[in-house]
């Protein structure tokens, strides 16, 4: 799956692969290429600026620390972050649902 | 072991065109790609190469930081929102006859010419793709912006003849747009 059909997507996918705990840029992709069995194509440079934009929302907390002489940022989910996270995986849930009903056929599914 | 050349200069572009922390941040990124790629039996040039590709070229890391800055955000609200506030002004001035103000011909020149750089260099923060070029130029912007609204406050507030329900408008949304660029500058120099 290409970077360009992520388009919206990949606010929530950040959030999600933050969800079991603090991970570090590379680590974040690192769980989202696990988690989709590769199929994301996505350049892993370009998620930073994302993790910054998602900061400055205060849908994640970072921090400073040194490995190997490296300095490393590493990120948390926060209250706000966890919220955000569960409304989206609604709103995919019922997008699904609409595009599925409309591409496949699936039933529409009875809210009874 | 001294890195492959590849993965030094892509730092060194990095650092060159990122505030330091940012660039920090992708090349830990870019180490542990690397380190994963050697562990993966790949020879160090093979690995170099991997992480690079997997990571994109390091102008399109830039890039995306750029994209993503808070100064071209501000930039780009401040260029949307600028004909309103342009047009509130523009109504207090013939309203209020403005020529007849006792400011200095210089004075307006000035100001007239603070508008036209300040609104350029937005332009070029929204544009840019260099991060540092965004971050200068919107910090710019925003302080031209600011510089021009308190001289506009303080003009209509002490050389027209009375304050016109027109100026009260234009004076209380160019003291908002102050309180919004004063919360906006401490991000964008981060």
């Amino acid at each position: 799956m290409k970077a360009d059909q992520l388009k919206g997507h990949l606010d929530a996918l950040l959030l999600a692969a933050l969800e079991d705990g603090p991970r570090h840029g590379y680590a974040v992709m690192e769980a989202l290429r696990e988690s989709t069995g590769g199929q994301l194509e996505l350049p892993t440079g370009t998620i930073y600026p994302a993790l910054h934009r998602l900061e400055a929302a205060g849908l994640i907390a970072g921090s400073w620390s040194v490995v190997a002489g490296r300095r490393r940022r590493c990120y948390t989910l926060t209250g706000a972050g966890e919220d955000a996270l569960l409304r989206r995986r609604a709103d995919w849930r019922n997008f699904a649902a609409v595009m599925s009903a409309a591409l496949e056929g699936t039933p529409w599914p009875n809210p009874a | 072991m001294a890195e492959p050349s590849l993965i030094a200069n892509y730092k060194a572009v990095l650092l060159a065109e990122l505030p330091l922390p940012l660039a920090e941040e992708v090349s830990d990124g870019l180490a542990e790609a690397y380190a994963k790629y050697l562990r993966l039996e790949l020879g160090a040039e093979d690995a170099a190469q991997a992480a690079v590709s997997e990571f994109g070229s390091a102008r399109s890391v830039v890039e995306a930081y750029s994209s993503a800055s808070p100064a071209r955000r501000v930039a780009r609200a401040l260029v949307v929102t600028g004909p309103a506030f342009g047009l509130c002004w523009a109504a207090v001035l013939i309203t209020g006859k403005a020529w007849d103000w006792p400011v200095p011909i210089i004075a307006r020149a000035l100001l007239g010419g603070l508008l036209v750089a300040s609104v350029l260099v937005l332009v070029i923060a929204i544009r840019a793709a260099r991060y540092r070029t965004v971050r200068r130029s919107g910090t710019a912007g925003c302080v031209g912006l600011a510089v021009l609204d308190t001289s506009m406050i303080t003009a209509a507030m002490t050389s027209g003849p009375g304050i016109h329900w027109l100026a009260v408008i234009a004076i209380f949304a160019s003291a908002a747009r102050l309180v919004c660029i004063a919360r906006a500058l401490p991000p964008m120099l981060a």
